[in-house]
């Protein structure tokens, strides 16, 4: 019989009959190896059985998961690093995928870099948003009364909807900036009464405001100064927070903002220097010491399950570290600068294996703390100089000057010049807060030494916020004067200006879809629509609030807030906790709405990660680079849902 | 109206409300009103859709806040209903929709049975496993899976969307059909087992009529998400003979045609919509009842 003769759908009957007829087969087998494997253990009779029908009838989901799940995700890994076109041999390529999307080389590179801001944009700003709609929704239907069912299902009905193509187009054509009902609808609504013309506008120019911010912090040009802003106001936030009576509370929050400052520049510094030619040898003591300090810091705590994961997480990384300084090195041991690293490595590597022997008293804090001290003499006298000559630490002492430091376009040139590892040296800074809030977190039964540490940290950090933001500054209006001599657009903070230097006219309208700083709030807004799936949980979760909590509060004279904030919140954050995990691992999984909406004109300020893995993939066929785009979005959304795990505290399960 | 005779045999003597009546009474309408707001932001689009089907083509291209045309245009819908490519869309997308809905029901329930019926060695170990893939993007298989379907030969076929349904895809419906598995008598079980019943017969003839109400939260929610499915489609389907309506609505609005031609664009949508809109509306108690299955712990 010749298939091809066939219908498509006879064909796909006759594959589906083989199917059917291959799960049989594979699931009994493994239910006979299960079997098989316990007689051999020596397992009764009965339990022999039992194993045999639990596999057989599991066995279709098992197979399913090595063929569809386990093979592919081991297949694309090594794919990821070959150069790979369908129907043509693989070609090995090492790291070259990883390094392209990592250090964003080359057009897909910064493609890939901008795809993946625009997922976060979906993340940071749409999640938050569509969780307080739902939850507002939720509050508002939990109730009996007149037609409350009936907008129920009309508030969900949007969820069945939403991946649709259909309700994606009716959208785009709705958004239309020309003649589209919503600008419509608003132009009339601008012109009823001039009060609401000016909030119209206003809305437009903080919007475009805000976009145009975030648009240029990533196009990935050098953000000179500032950037070392953002980790010193994070240091003040968290020690701000610090001030004050001294509680267990206070202690956690120092140690987790340090661990989960370590976490992020642990793995910007790893990415970047595994797929980096060559990064200084001062990050790698510099990762040691950050290693070590998480580690006695978790040990001093007692909490010996993060300390082996530290342990064992961190001697992975130094022996991945060994092995891609060996590779790069052509395997030989006898090349200098090998050495160089070799002996870093392991000289980083040897505290965390003295930390596995014995038990953490006091006794092993003590060895432990001279260790620390140990690397950072070491660092202090091997690198610091190199730093304070060439690339690292010096930008900071110049950032110090309020403002002083850069004149004009020659100083920039300058800056540019003195730190050619830029995209690192603000991990010093990073490095430096995490350092001093664990130090905090240990001073725990040293109060007075505590005090001085907190104090002169803040008044650091401080002094380097205020600098290197003055200094950012002028470093931007020297940029600026650079850029508009030499004609070149869009640095910095171009866009910004741009949209915010004048107020925006009577007829200005948003332009939605065709407008780099409209086309993704246009799609946080499509996805809004569809918040009815959250709501339904949050639903669930506020029935099962027991009436009598609110009858006893009201009874202490509590009002609408009071009941909200501390009874409400806290008994449905589990079903809070469901819906931020889902909310942020769709929103980084964006795909169907940016395929639909996308255009020639908004495809890059639009593209998510999984569109550009798919554009990368099915449509330039180039499957390496893909699988390497989809390893990085992998390792983010499994990273991150770990991350939420592990800070679920505020997540009540007692009801 | 009808229920004015009543409050007023409740209340002998006609009164005006007190302040406090009439505060709850404003109270009362603003919610509804924000109620009502909201119900128009939801259901405008749709509307929107059906008003723009119905429109011509000049009316399409003006600056416009109507909904509805003047005169209605059902010639749109016969320009649709008189092409060929539509209904081999439609024949296309419910005959992929079936085998789906097939396939993955039967397998994912057997593995659901296994997880919550049978004790076995290994069940925690191979159900944590399950759990765990929820997290994994599906897009870090998605190349090597394309690769797999290449070499098989199976791209421009149904297969490689049809298929992998009947190796219990989707953790979370095989976790949605446990939990309500979960809470049938075990004493069923028992008593068919001294009767001899092996747990193959058990499945069927026990906790599959059983589980009906499960069985049909999770059809629905299957129904739902493989008629909106496009990106599998778009990938292995590639020859237009094959093309779902998911994809031959996207099509339809890549054109490159100047003046787009929304009208044509809407009615194609609408007629895509409505089997959705009919199974959702037929069966939405379900969807709020397998929130109440899973519970909100997540």
């Amino acid at each position: 019989m010749n298939l091809d003769q066939l219908g498509y759908h006879e064909q796909n009957l006759i594959w589906t009959g083989l199917t059917v007829l291959f799960i049989i087969v594979t699931s009994t087998i493994v239910g006979l190896i299960a079997s098989f494997i316990l007689r051999m253990a020596g397992a009764s009779e009965q339990e022999q059985r039992r194993a045999f029908w639990g596999f057989s009838f599991a066995g279709p989901w098992i197979v399913g998961f090595l063929i569809f799940v386990l093979g592919p995700a081991i297949a694309s890994f090594y794919y990821s690093f070959t150069d790979y076109k369908v129907g043509q041999p693989l070609k090995w390529i090492d790291i070259e995928n990883y390094r392209t999307l990592l250090l964003g080389e080359g057009a897909h590179g910064r493609r890939f870099k901008q795809a993946l801001f625009n997922s976060f944009y979906y993340t940071i700003i749409g999640v938050p948003l569509q969780i307080m709609a739902s939850l507002g929704m939720a509050l508002m239907l939990n109730r009996e009364g007149f037609g409350i069912r009936w907008f129920r299902t009309v508030y969900y009905l949007p969820v069945i909807l939403a991946g649709s193509p259909a309700a994606l187009l009716a959208w785009r054509y709705m958004l239309n900036p020309n003649g589209g009902f919503i600008n419509e609808a608003l132009k009339r609504f601008a012109e009823a009464f001039f009060v609401f013309d000016y909030l119209y506008r206003g809305f437009i120019y903080i919007f475009e405001g805000f976009n145009g911010f975030y648009i240029g912090i990533t196009r990935g040009n050098p953000v000179g100064p500032l950037k070392y802003t953002l980790p010193a106001v994070i240091a003040v936030l968290v020690l701000l927070a610090l001030l004050g009576e001294w509680t267990r509370g206070k202690r956690s929050l120092a140690t987790r903002s340090a661990e989960l400052l370590s976490i992020a520049v642990a793995y910007n510094m790893m990415s970047i220097g595994l797929v980096s030619t060559r990064v200084d040898l001062s990050w790698t003591y510099f990762f040691g010491l950050l290693l070590l300090a998480l580690v006695i810091a978790n040990g001093a705590q007692g909490k010996r399950l993060l300390v082996k994961v530290w342990q064992i997480g961190g001697l992975s990384m130094v022996a991945l570290s060994a092995f891609m300084t060996l590779r790069r090195a052509d395997y030989a041991l006898d090349n200098p600068d090998a050495q160089k690293y070799l002996i870093a490595l392991l000289l980083v590597a040897a505290p965390i294996v003295v930390s596995f022997f014995g038990v953490w008293d006091r006794r092993k804090l003590q060895m432990m703390g001279g260790l620390a001290v140990i690397l950072v003499l070491i660092i202090l006298i091997r690198v610091i100089p190199g730093q304070l000559d060439g690339d690292g630490l010096r930008p900071i002492g110049s950032y110090l000057t309020f403002g002083t430091t850069i004149k004009d376009a020659k100083d920039v040139d300058y800056l540019e010049d003195i730190h050619p590892y830029e995209y690192l040296s603000v991990h010093w800074v990073y490095g430096l807060v995490i350092l001093s809030l664990m130090g905090i977190a240990l001073l725990n039964n040293y109060p007075r030494q505590r005090h001085y540490l907190l104090g002169g940290s803040l008044a650091f950090f401080g002094l380097l916020a205020l600098g290197s933001f003055l200094d950012g500054q002028a470093y931007f209006n020297a940029f600026d004067d650079i850029a508009k001599a030499a004609g070149r657009p869009n640095y910095h903070f171009a866009l910004f200006h741009q949209v915010t230097d004048v107020f925006p006219d009577k007829d200005r309208v948003p332009l939605w879809m065709n407008n780099e700083l409209w086309s993704k709030p246009s799609l946080v807004l499509i996805t809004m629509w569809s918040s009815g799936a959250g709501m339904l949980i949050f639903l669930a979760a506020l029935k099962g609030v027991p009436r009598s909590l609110y009858e006893a509060a009201e009874v202490d004279g509590a009002n609408t807030l009071q009941k909200f904030f501390k009874i409400t919140l806290p008994m449905i954050s589990p079903a809070m906790f469901y819906n931020v995990v889902i909310g942020m691992i769709a929103a980084l999984q964006t795909f169907e709405s940016v395929y639909i909406l996308r255009t020639t004109q908004n495809e890059d300020s639009l593209a998510s990660a999984a569109y550009f893995l798919f554009v990368r993939t099915f449509r330039q066929l180039s499957i390496g680079q893909g699988a390497a785009a989809s390893w990085i979005l992998t390792v983010i959304i499994v990273t991150l849902t770990i991350l939420q795990f592990r800070y679920s505290q505020w997540v009540n399960y007692e009801v | 109206m009808a229920t004015l005779p009543k409050t007023l045999s409740k209340t002998p003597s006609f009164s005006f409300p007190t302040t406090k009546q009439w505060v709850n009474i404003i109270i009362k309408g603003l919610f509804y009103g924000a109620l009502i707001g909201g119900a128009l932001f939801f259901l405008f689009p749709l509307a929107w859709m059906i008003g723009t089907s119905l429109k011509t083509i000049q009316e399409v291209q003006q600056a416009q806040l109507n909904l509805f045309p003047s005169k209605a245009q059902w010639e749109n819908y016969d320009k649709i209903f008189h092409e060929a490519e539509f209904y081999r869309a439609y024949v296309n997308s419910v005959f992929i929709v079936t085998m789906v809905l097939l396939g993955t029901v039967t397998s994912v329930s057997l593995v659901a049975y296994a997880f919550s019926r049978l004790q076995w060695r290994g069940r925690n170990i191979v159900f944590a496993l399950m759990m765990g893939t929820l997290m994994l993007p599906y897009q870090a298989t998605l190349v090597p899976q394309y690769v797999l379907f290449f070499e098989l030969g199976w791209l421009r076929t149904f297969n490689p969307v049809t298929l992998p349904g009947f190796f219990a895809g989707g953790a979370s419906l095989v976790f949605l059909l446990r939990q309500f598995m979960m809470t049938l008598p075990k004493e069923l079980d028992e008593a068919a087992m001294i009767d001899g019943a092996n747990p193959l017969q058990i499945w069927w003839f026990i906790t599959m009529p059983l589980s009906r109400p499960a069985i049909a939260t999770v059809s629905v929610f299957l129904f739902v998400g493989q008629w909106n499915n496009l990106l599998q489609p778009l990938i292995y389907l590639q020859r237009s003979e094959l093309f779902t309506m998911p994809i031959y609505v996207a099509q339809k609005n890549n054109l490159q045609e100047s003046p787009i031609p929304w009208q044509d664009i809407m009615a194609a949508s609408v007629l895509f919509v409505i089997p959705v809109l009919v199974v959702f509306l037929l069966t939405q108690r379900f969807f709020t009842e397998s929130i109440t299955l899973t519970g909100s712990k997540g």
